[in-house]
């Protein structure tokens, strides 16, 4: 919702200019390098969710964090690089560079042995290796001024071939192994090798825990968007929070009782005193705190032609859905069941259908029009929760499926109402942004927590039933912690700013006294370092190390890089962004065994993600662009 | 007689055994602009690397506040406090207004591990400093890619100027602007001169200098053509002395189309002179 700033709010805000279109934080969130990314591992996700019965819960997460781990940790520095403007192809045979000298390194002295150092000393020489090796690459490129892609294919080579000669030279075989048996082991395996048995961490309240966290969260979230979202109401009427404080009471009632009892008719009653309290409470919100609307004119006629598309489409995915037969696995042509075709229909169909009547609530016709479209989009969601209820198979849509489609309709008709009646923000309100960015970043970790607690712990009924033993690494906080550590570098710090310049205009950068070389050192040193990282992470966890691990990583790397957003020629991007173009890949990867197909047509996913990702950033990037 | 800001004696330049610029003598004052005029090839990309202290001169000396100095790199000038906005390099696109405008000297606040760039600082010192050299910037959380190019070379200028520079270089700042936008940079560079900064002004359109400047150095085919002040010359002896007497019908005719494109122009800074020149008599009474 953008609006032209009027002439007298300008007047009373010497900080706003009225030549500028209002765009809050939630359009400025829109405009991210990371923002396409994102919603494509979000869709890719539910896909995955929808298609394979283990992708969803902790074993699945647990294999594809894993994988993403390894990969995101050098896919961050990566990026940061790439924004810095260079290339670094070493990277991937560094991580197995590292990893082998340190087994090397520490491996007991003899015929086919190794130096024989402790840890202590093998784990730090092999940083001041790698770090060596990340100095190198800077100066030679910095020095000579070839760019970083020919000099670090060089470095790449010269590991390549470094590993092999020595690993065969040292052990006389292509593997090297034994870093358990060196001093120092427990020491340093306690950093690197560290493991989180979910079985072992027992966990009774862990379902409440999770839903209070997630309802807290959703509902904080909810609440910091609206905020953002619409004008506040100086002074507040008092009226509206006491509408407020009975919706909620209502749905926290509602929800209890839904708990606590179980049968159909309670359900059926408890469900509604939630949806009802949920509305009231929303309705509440907006008497309470926000403007009421003023006469809006139309922007443009109603497009009831775009509804009426919408409507046919989804009937359609519906009619396909009932029609055809869920449990046939009869092959029609090439690679496709009727289940499939089945499954595809119906979500395309109906995503289509809602994705022309979200559109059509959006502009176009009187604000009671678009109301009226947004009902419907409720009315439709709630009509193929049910109809996914009633013709599934699996649990996870008749439940999850089946109470997510019912609370996003939920949700969806509250703020229809609420922008029917209330003044959509036009300009910026330090106060209302400040709290709403608090609640809505807020939500998002409660929810964060509550599906953290549900991976991490187990309840005794859970532990009784399987004998499936789930292992978080530690490889997956150093792979959080690097996305959020470089995320906050590059967003708030001198040296964050100077990656950006170096890699926008080197040469404006250094005239202004940014110091380019110094800082093109640290980015190759880091991204170096990220290798060692992710090269004792190997070697801990294997004990033995070939010597062609971590080979052709590099360009991986560089894709989740792009993936992620970042600008292949420098200047632009974002770190969290290459996390996020890991996790999406090693999601692709994985998924794809865990939904029983083929793993050959991998790399042929990826090609096809990879594409799609650029080709979204693109759109995203000048629709951004467009709003400026 | 005060002393000049900077101040060249008899500088020149050789590349091996080419001469690039033969002994050179001018001089800026504070509140002054010195107009360096010269087509092609005439030296003043040499002349800009020597007072930026990206080349050292063969012979002669540079002198700053009266005392010679001798720059091994831009940094050294830098600190001194002489500013170069180069044409092209001025600014990084993809960045924002606020962080070009404070990039290398970003303000800090917390310590340790999180000393972090204060940004509600920097963006309301941008926005404050850009309006005061008259910059109306709509928002400085914009990409600098967005905004016009001689929006671009005033950012550039205006950043010289807060960062405490006494000598602002500008590279031909106008060479690739309109009409309208040379107007701009005209007027930022009068603004410059009026906050008692030395500029040197750096240009091969006569009609550019001609109206801002209080000194004309003309290099041709790196010797220096003349050093006049203010009223010693007028406008089309500085097109000849330009031309150096070469080609020069061919050149007239062609300045000549240029100076009817720029008139209006032309006309526009001058008048703009005349009043800040009644408003600081005004402000001196």
């Amino acid at each position: 919702m953008t609006a032209v700033a009027t002439k007298d709010q300008s007047d009373s805000d010497p900080s706003v200019d009225e030549r500028l279109v209002y765009r809050g934080p939630i359009q400025r969130l829109l405009t991210r390098p990371d923002i396409g990314t994102l919603v494509g591992a979000v869709g890719l996700f539910l896909f995955f969710w929808a298609v394979s019965d283990v992708f969803g819960i902790a074993a699945g997460t647990a294999n594809y964090l894993d994988v993403s781990a390894g990969l995101g940790i050098m896919a961050v520095v990566v990026s940061l690089l790439m924004i810095g403007g260079e290339f670094d192809l070493s990277a991937g045979a560094m991580t197995g560079a590292t990893a082998m000298l340190v087994v090397l390194l520490s491996k007991p002295q003899g015929e086919f042995g190794g130096a024989g150092l402790s840890l202590h000393i093998a784990v730090p020489l092999s940083l001041l290796f790698a770090l060596g090796i990340g100095y190198f690459n800077a100066t030679v490129v910095e020095r000579t001024g070839l760019p970083s892609f020919i000099v670090t294919l060089g470095s790449f080579f010269t590991l390549i071939g470094a590993k092999l000669g020595f690993a065969k030279l040292f052990t006389d075989k292509v593997i090297v192994e034994g870093l358990d048996v060196a001093a120092g082991y427990e020491f340093w395996n306690a950093f690197f090798g560290a493991t989180w048995i979910r079985n072992e961490h027992l966990f009774a309240s862990r379902d409440l825990t999770f839903a209070v966290l997630l309802i807290t969260g959703s509902v904080l979230t909810l609440v910091g968007l609206l905020e953002l979202s619409f004008t506040p109401r100086r002074p507040t009427r008092p009226a509206g929070l006491g509408v407020l404080v009975v919706g909620a009471a209502a749905a926290a009632f509602g929800l209890r009782q839904l708990v606590d009892t179980d049968t159909v008719a309670a359900n059926w009653t408890y469900g509604l005193v939630v949806g009802a309290g949920v509305l009231v409470g929303m309705a509440g919100l907006g008497a309470w705190k926000y403007q009421p609307a003023t006469a809006v004119s139309a922007r443009g006629g109603p497009n009831l032609g775009r509804v009426a598309m919408g409507l046919v489409a989804v009937a359609a995915g519906c009619l396909a859905a009932v029609r055809l037969d869920a449990s046939s696995t009869k092959v029609l042509g090439f690679l496709l069941t009727v289940q499939g075709l089945r499954a595809i229909l119906f979500v395309g169909l109906v995503a289509v259908g809602l994705g022309m009547l979200f559109g059509a609530a959006r502009r176009g016709g009187s604000s009671f029009f678009r109301f009226v479209v947004s009902m419907i989009i409720s009315a439709v969601l709630v009509g193929v929760a049910f109809l996914v209820k009633g013709e599934s198979q699996a649990v996870r849509f008749r439940s999850t499926a089946f109470a997510v489609l019912l609370l996003v309709a939920l949700v969806n008709a509250g703020t229809a109402w609420l922008r029917l009646k209330h003044l959509p923000r036009n300009q910026a309100e330090p106060v209302a942004d400040r709290l709403g960015r608090v609640l809505s970043i807020g939500g998002l970790l409660s929810m964060f927590a509550a599906v953290a607690v549900r991976l991490l712990f187990m309840t005794q009924a859970e532990v009784d039933a399987t004998r499936a033993v789930i292992t978080y690494r530690i490889s997956i906080l150093f792979f959080l912690g690097s996305a959020v550590v470089a995320s906050w570098i590059l967003a708030n710090t001198k040296f964050g700013s100077w990656t950006f310049a170096v890699g926008g205009n080197k040469l404006a950068a250094r005239a202004v006294g940014v110091p380019a070389a110094r800082t093109k050192r640290t980015l190759f040193m880091t991204v170096s370092g990220a290798a060692w990282l992710v090269g004792m992470l190997l070697a801990f966890r294997l004990n033995s190390v070939q010597a062609n691990v971590g080979d052709g990583n590099e360009f991986l790397y560089i894709i989740a890089a792009v993936v992620g957003g970042n600008l292949l020629t420098g200047g632009y991007g974002s770190a969290a962004g290459g996390a996020i173009g890991a996790l999406l890949m090693a999601m692709s990867f994985q998924g794809i065994p865990f939904s029983r197909w083929n793993s050959d047509w991998r790399f042929l996913f990826l090609g096809v993600i990879l594409l799609l990702a650029v080709l979204a950033n693109r759109y995203v990037r000048s629709k951004a662009e467009e709003t400026r | 007689m005060t002393v000049p800001l900077l101040e060249l004696r008899n500088v020149t330049k050789y590349y091996g055994n080419i001469l690039a610029l033969r002994d050179i003598t001018t001089s800026v004052n504070a509140g002054e602009v010195t107009c360096v005029l010269g087509d092609n090839g005439a030296g003043k990309s040499t002349f800009i690397k020597i007072i930026a202290g990206a080349h050292q001169p063969s012979e002669g000396q540079l002198l700053i506040d009266g005392e010679e100095v001798l720059f091994d790199s831009p940094r050294d000038a830098l600190n001194l406090g002489i500013a170069t906005v180069y044409q092209d390099l001025a600014v990084v696109p993809l960045m924002s207004v606020w962080r070009n405008f404070f990039l290398g000297s970003e303000p800090t606040k917390s310590i340790g591990p999180f000393r972090r760039i204060d940004k509600a600082t920097a963006s309301r010192v941008a926005k404050e400093e850009l309006a005061k050299m008259g910059i109306d910037i709509r928002d400085v959380e914009q990409s600098v890619g967005t905004l016009s190019g001689g929006e671009r070379q005033s950012v550039a200028i205006a950043r010289a100027v807060y960062f405490g520079a006494k000598v602002l270089i500008l590279d031909e700042p106008t060479s690739a602007l309109g009409v309208k936008q040379s107007g701009v940079v005209l007027k930022y560079i009068i603004e410059a001169r009026k906050r008692g900064l030395g500029v040197i002004f750096i240009t091969h359109n006569p009609n550019h200098a001609f109206p801002v400047g209080d000194r004309f150095l003309i290099l041709n085919r790196g010797r220096s053509m003349g050093d006049y002040r203010k009223g010693e010359v007028n406008r089309d002896e500085l097109i000849r002395l330009m031309a150096g007497g070469a080609e020069l019908e061919a050149l007239t005719k062609e300045l000549e189309s240029a100076a009817k494109k720029d008139a209006a122009l032309a006309a526009m800074a001058e008048e703009f002179a005349e009043e800040v020149g009644q408003l600081e008599e005004r402000a001196e009474h």
